[in-house]
């Protein structure tokens, strides 16, 4: 019943617009760091490391938080439009299934993303000239990266279910990101969802989690999902439609 | 007879105002409910009440014989609804509005292609729905709310925005539903005629307040006939009425009796003639189910 109801909600983003947008933010991404590290070859001379702080840096501190809450609130925007939350609260499926599919959903979306991001980074760097192999790290940065995104969507979804605007929960993120990089300065990065995501990525420093900040990484971003997501489906069940 | 939905003082406030009163609704099975209210009078917010999508204030709700809160799944398993507007997604085909719900319901493909031959979509069942009229659009919410052939069928205002052929089309559909699948129908509507042609049951409702309940028979056996009577001089015959022991209000220049027979009517005649008042007119009125309404919603306003 609940793989139907996944696949109930996949059915709603067919023609939907929402997959260009999906495809146009990594590759600005990639673009702007790309082009930063072309231009700067000089100083960065780390190979794909240095590629990886250019293009992380606009999309891992940015374009990815920006790209949740836009998935998060198009969602959302289909179920406001028509009064379609009518349809979806009157279906035989318990209230919180309503929310984990949403959840998951994005999961699926943002998994695609970090995963075509990984592409265009390889590409990038074969053009670029990057002789070395690529490293492994950066499949983990790319798996923390999808797994910081879940605590970030569990907040936006919260938040676009409630307001009907689709650009307000996008400018929230917007200063979430801001007050992220701030906490991230000050060493308080573990307990602030948006600035987990730049620790999971590697965007600001690429040296490895040891394995405390690994357990800590995993530890916080689970205890932020269950929280927010416990939130959302407390609204849903109380809140008048 | 089976009681399929139950409600006992349901009421709800919004910032503090009543919106719902303390509402005892009993549908049974096999009804065609007609839950009538002028706009505002609390109908939606009673039958979202019922849907799960308004918490209410106060009170229980029994649908099935089943406590909803307790029963929320099941009941809405065996629930189709159409609340305010059609609710779709328009960037999707008519087709694949059912399939969404499809998925949701558990319900076959034979289901799907029957609910829209029920409605004549069939058709136009791959058009994006953005580019239905009005009416397809109510039409396919109707099918969305008729997908698995529930038990109970709830419609707000499901006529709202056809054309009078459109309007006729739903409602011969909506008398057909208890014979032909047994689905019990309640159905609210601002328009006493609509109430008038499909309901077996009515409910009035009016700030708040039920104020009406029973079949529609109850309601008609309040429509029952009066004697009007105009004479050249209704002072001199209210005294000689009064000494007659006769029971009757002024209305303008008539003289409004209740039950009068009509030996009763042929004695004042001649009582009136024998006492030189001239008798001009004797009429006898009946009420019209409007009449009935704008008595118990106190309200000499449109509907």
């Amino acid at each position: 019943m609940f793989k139907k109801s996944i696949s109930a909600e996949w059915l709603k983003l067919r023609n939907s617009r929402i997959w260009l947008v999906l495809i146009t933010l990594p590759v600005i991404s990639i673009l702007l760091g790309s082009i930063n590290y072309y231009f700067n070859q000089g100083v960065l001379q780390n190979e794909w490391y240095s590629l990886w702080t250019q293009v992380s840096l606009f999309y891992g501190e940015f374009f990815l938080p920006i790209l949740i809450a836009i998935c998060c609130a198009y969602i959302c925007r289909l179920e406001h439009m028509n009064k379609n939350w009518n349809i979806v609260m009157t279906s035989p499926v318990p209230i919180r299934s309503v929310f984990t599919t949403k959840l998951i959903i994005i999961a699926i979306l943002i998994f695609i993303i970090q995963i075509f991001f990984l592409i265009l980074y390889f590409i990038v760097g074969k053009i670029l000239g990057l002789s070395s192999q690529i490293p492994s790290e950066t499949i983990g940065w790319i798996l923390r990266g999808w797994f910081a995104s879940l605590s970030i969507s569990a907040i936006q979804l919260r938040l676009s279910i409630q307001i009907k605007s689709f650009a307000a929960p996008i400018g929230i993120s917007l200063c979430c990101v801001f007050i992220g990089l701030g906490m991230y300065i000050m060493e308080f990065g573990m307990f602030f969802p948006y600035s987990l995501l730049s620790i999971g990525m590697g965007v600001l420093s690429q040296e490895g989690l040891t394995i405390v900040e690994n357990i800590q990484f995993f530890v916080m971003n689970i205890l932020f999902t269950i929280l927010f997501s416990s939130f959302a489906i407390y609204r849903l069940k109380t809140a008048d439609i | 007879m089976n009681t399929i939905v139950s409600t006992y003082n349901l009421s709800k406030y919004f910032n503090g105002i009543c919106r719902v009163n303390e509402v005892n609704l009993t549908v049974y099975e096999g009804d065609i409910y007609g839950f009538l209210g002028p706009n505002g009078a609390g109908k939606s917010t009673t039958l979202k009440m019922l849907l799960g999508l308004i918490k209410p204030t106060k009170g229980n709700m029994v649908i099935f014989s089943k406590n909803f809160n307790k029963n929320r799944q099941l009941i809405l398993s065996q629930t189709g609804s159409l609340i305010e507007s059609p609710s779709y997604y328009e960037h999707l085909t008519g087709l694949e509005n059912m399939r969404i719900l499809q998925r949701l319901r558990n319900v076959s493909n034979k289901k799907v292609q029957e609910a829209l031959h029920i409605v004549r979509l069939e058709k136009q069942q791959n058009k994006l729905v953005k580019h239905y009229s009005l009416g397809m659009k109510q039409r396919l919410g109707i099918a969305m709310a008729l997908i698995n052939f529930p038990k109970l069928l709830i419609l707000d205002e499901p006529t709202n925005g056809l054309d009078p052929n459109g309007i006729r089309e739903i409602r011969e559909l909506i008398k057909s539903l208890p014979q032909r699948y047994g689905i019990t129908v309640l159905i609210s509507t601002h328009l006493l005629s609509e109430i008038e042609q499909i309901a077996t049951s009515v409910g009035i409702i009016n700030d708040g307040n039920l104020l009406f309940q029973g079949s529609m028979e109850q309601l008609k056996a309040k429509n029952k006939a009066y004697i009007s009577i105009k004479t050249q001089d209704n002072n001199l015959a209210k005294k000689i009425l009064l000494t007659e022991g006769y029971k009757f209000k002024q209305n303008n220049d008539r003289l409004i009796f209740e039950d009068l027979t009509d030996s009763h009517i042929a004695y004042l005649n001649k009582l009136f003639i024998g006492q030189s008042i001239d008798v001009i007119r004797i009429e006898e009125h009946r009420k019209s189910l409007e009449d009935i309404f704008l008595e118990l919603t106190g309200k000499e306003r449109s509907l």
